[in-house]
């Protein structure tokens, strides 16, 4: 795994892998565009990202540690006549702000040398931009340091592992969990054994992490499991940033399905749709079934519903007539009573009491739309979570060649200053690259280049494990939406989706849950009320049947929803990126990048089907190998001539099996059926 | 006879014949000149196992370790890993210990794992040991042997090898919200064209 430069040469150079870039990367290897995928980062996705509880803490603690600012290093002197620099920002973390974390469960872990069991509650200062700008650098420094570790802890390998050939019965004695036990044996058994048991051994760098929070245990007997034990099987958690769902039929799903990039990720219906009301959780019935299942409303309620739900499907002259009032209004004007009238506006629309009945009506029809195609609510999750699928689009991107390369930036722009066009770019490390398009994440364009912004607008979120369902049923893996409307005049309404460990972005015993709102002020303040409402945390007025809340983040990020794509301060040809917005699908962003694709390559099909795994034959006269790789290749190919010519008649016989089983028309088959498909 | 799709994902560096390992495996056709993966999102092949069939998909890297950006999602639902390095390079052997560290870090739990030297044809510039690596393996409990993608040897006893240590599958707990695949095929209910 030597280091390597990178290839100087490309058609498109996309920094940042978030779900917007990732789509433009695929978009546009598969048809042919060489395409370097770049990231700052040490992980995929950007805000988009899931992390285990592990990587999650070691998120929060970038995002805590202060350091001082540093200056871009001047790449002037590889400037060519008639050519300008634009330098990037180099802080991409500007789009997180009030990081607060909550630990209400107990430490509870013998071997563990006691993390001090204060409620320290972390607070950063809110749009700060010289901490952004310090967080960056902290982190750059980090990541060296990270390295020098690796390094050190190489060398510790070998040691380490004599000595845990030894030590496992001690190791084992100091543990009284089952869990980590067993984890333990099996990882002694394969001497692969790293950082678990060096934590018990208080001596892996890892571990130093933060215990951000730990209040002294509170005697509960339903709280079973501790703080210790989420970091033990820290890695079973997948916890996303953002939080959102796929609308069945909607843009992603049809883009998935499209570009059979849907391969390589499984999806679980989102099984219920709760709503907060009273104090109280409900189901909401929005299929036909439920509907008349439902046990919580009356006959006559059902009548009207699916009479409600049948009429507006379509546009009728009523409609048009409320067309510029509030669909609260519309929806008053049915008589349909309180209860469905709460479901419908909250529940079905997800609208507020300000939405137009247009909208309303709008986004009641794409719900409507949306059920029944998987199961029996509009909306899939994917299993290990959302950060999965702008992995999912990279990796086709690399499939069609397209190169990857995390922990690398681009620093600047050369500017053309004839045709004010980009014509490379040069990285992190001074390597001129040169480029025809270059697609950025807007956390990575400097404010002065951005065009006149509208103050930021920002989204406030909570993650939650929890130790039960905020509705408990017959089965205990559900995955929920939980429409929550203002919980009093003023206060924002709330989306929250639970998730249950069948999901895998949680270990059995827990549940995830994701609290969304427009911010108002920070998420904490945003969205704590609604927590200690609906949950039991030590701030709850009284303890009830509610779930407990073990672990919870607070903080607020960069609504995506005002960037544009153009008009910034920039080449023509630098396409810029925004960040997930508040709503709970993805459209937007996916006609972004769409957008961005026909802007580079207006005569392409976006995102065409790759052909089907059993049809792929290695095509060794159309292919190119490059590098190390081709000159191996070349002295094989040397010997092979000196091998009996056996094998040499049977490549024939194959070649010729090729030209019959041609992938191009494997994909007109499928276009074929594609459309039979839609029909 | 039942098939049962096992995920199986190749690790290794750069230029040490993963690609031409599945390419032996799934098309018994060796390529000088292979360019790993363009195109492929996997690769499959049913073989039969007990009262089984295992239908193979393995996925390639598709360049992705090249520069270490392979993403966690490569890994996920894999029943198998396999880890090739070319015997005759031992810095292929000695970042074999990453992998397995990496592997433990993204991979399943219950992974199976398997060691393939590879290019054992050019025995006579061998740097790695067999036995030195066939202690390596053991050491982490995996599968191993060395393996010629180019002359075919031990290929399919690999995947025999691995076919092998595959846990037999349990009841399946029955559960209503099973997660799957999205398809072109919207409905279950409607006709079936695929």
């Amino acid at each position: 795994m030597a280091a390597e430069d990178l290839p100087s040469e490309f058609d498109v150079v996309i920094l940042g892998t978030g779900l917007a870039e990732s789509v433009v990367a695929a978009a546009c290897s598969r048809v042919g565009q060489r395409v370097l995928h770049l990231d700052r980062r040490s992980h995929y996705a950007a805000a988009w990202a899931s992390f285990t509880f592990n990587g999650l803490l070691s998120w929060i603690q970038q995002h805590h540690e202060e350091s001082l600012p540093e200056a871009a290093p001047d790449w002037s002197s590889l400037l060519q006549e008639g050519e300008e620099l634009i330098y990037l920002s180099g802080s991409d973390s500007g789009f997180i702000a009030n990081l607060q974390v909550f630990c209400y469960t107990s430490e509870e872990d013998e071997e563990e040398e006691a993390a001090p069991p204060a409620d320290t509650t972390e607070e950063e200062k809110s749009d700060n931009k010289t901490d952004e700008e310090e967080v960056e650098k902290q982190e750059e420094k980090l990541e060296e340091e990270e390295q020098e570790e690796k390094l050190e802890e190489e060398e510790k390998q070998e040691k380490l592992e004599e000595e845990q050939k030894e030590e496992p019965d001690e190791v084992r004695r100091r543990t009284s969990n089952p869990v980590a036990l067993k984890l333990i044996e099996s990882l002694n058994a394969s001497h692969l054994v790293q950082s678990q048991t060096d934590h018990t051994q208080g001596a892996e760098p890892e571990e130093d992490q933060p215990h951000p929070s730990v209040t002294p245990s509170q005697p509960e007997p339903r709280k079973k499991i501790s703080y210790a034990q989420l970091v033990k099987e820290g890695r079973r958690f997948n916890i996303d940033l953002v939080s959102k769902l796929l609308y069945s039929r909607g843009s992603l799903v049809d883009l998935l399905i499209q570009s059979n990039v849907s391969r390589y990720a499984e999806f679980k219906n989102v099984t219920r749709i709760l709503t907060y009301r009273h104090g109280n959780v409900e189901q909401v019935p929005c299929s036909r079934a439920d509907v008349f299942a439902s046990r919580q409303l009356s006959v006559v309620e059902k009548r009207k519903l699916m009479r409600f739900l049948t009429s507006c499907m379509e546009d009728t002259e009523e409609h048009q007539a409320y067309k510029e009032r509030p669909y609260l209004e519309f929806l008053r004007d049915q008589n349909l009573g309180e209860n469905l009238q709460h479901f419908l506006l909250h529940s079905i629309a997800m609208a507020t009491e300000d939405t137009p009945t247009e909208a309303g009506l709008a986004s009641t029809r794409h719900f409507l739309r949306c059920l029944g195609r998987y199961g029996n609510t509009p909306f899939l999750f994917p299993l290990y979570g959302l950060g999965e699928i702008p992995q999912c689009f990279c990796r086709m991107c690399a499939v069609f060649g397209g190169i990857y390369c995390l922990r690398h930036s681009v620093s600047c722009l050369l500017l053309d200053s004839h045709t004010n066009r980009c014509k490379a770019v040069i990285d992190s490390r001074g390597q001129r690259i040169s480029c025809s398009h270059f697609v950025v994440e807007d956390g990575f364009v400097g404010a002065d280049r951005k065009k006149v912004a509208t103050p930021t607008r920002l989204l406030s979120r909570a993650v939650l494990i929890t130790d039960s369902s905020v509705l408990l049923s017959d089965s205990d893996q559900q995955v929920s939406i939980v429409t929550v409307p203002p919980i009093e005049a003023g206060s924002p309404a709330v989306k929250m989706v639970e998730l249950c460990p069948s999901t895998m972005t949680c270990i059995p015993g827990t549940y995830l849950v994701h609290l969304t709102c427009q911010a108002s002020g920070s998420a904490h303040q945003d969205l704590s009320p609604v927590v200690t409402k609906m949950f039991n945390t030590p701030d709850s007025p009284e303890q009830g049947e509610r779930p407990s809340v073990l672990w919870c983040l607070y903080f607020n990020m960069a609504d995506g929803s005002g960037v544009e794509v153009e008009g910034h301060d920039l080449p023509s040809n630098v396409y810029v990126c925004s960040g997930p917005d508040g709503d709970l699908g993805h459209e937007r962003t996916i006609k972004q990048a769409e957008f961005i694709f026909h802007k580079i390559l207006p005569d392409e099909e976006f995102c065409p089907p790759a052909p089907n795994p059993e049809d792929i034959i290695y095509d060794g006269e159309s292919s190119t190998a490059t590098g190390e790789e081709e000159k191996q290749e070349q002295e094989e190919e040397q010997e092979e001539k000196q091998d009996e010519g056996k094998q040499e008649e049977k490549q024939e016989e194959e070649e010729q099996q090729e030209e019959e089983q041609d992938v191009e028309t494997h994909e007109e088959e499928q276009k074929e059926e594609k459309q039979e498909a839609s029909e | 006879m039942a098939i049962r799709e096992l995920k199986v994902c190749l690790l290794g560096d750069t230029g040490v014949g993963k690609s031409s390992i599945v390419c032996r495996f799934v098309q018994d056709h060796f390529d000088h000149n292979i360019s790993p993966t363009i195109g492929a999102s996997f690769l499959t092949k049913t073989v039969p196992c007990g009262n089984e069939l295992h239908k193979f998909l393995i996925w390639d890297t598709a360049g992705q370790e090249r520069f270490h950006s392979l993403a966690p999602m490569y890994y996920r639902g894999s029943a198998a890993a396999v880890i090739v390095y070319d015997i005759t390079k031992l810095d292929s052997f000695q970042t074999l210990k990453k992998w397995v560290k990496e592997l433990k870090e993204h991979g399943p739990e219950d992974i199976v794992v398997a060691i393939a030297g590879n290019k054992n044809d050019l025995g006579d510039i061998r740097e790695v040991p067999m036995k030195e690596a066939k202690e390596f393996a053991e050491s982490i409990a995996a599968i191993f042997i060395e393996t010629s993608a180019r002359n075919a040897v031990n290929v399919e006893e690999l995947f025999q090898k691995i076919s092998k240590q595959i846990p037999p599958l349990e009841n399946a707990e029955v559960d209503s919200n099973e997660s799957f695949k999205l398809t072109r095929q919207p409905a279950p209910s409607t006709r079936r064209c695929c």
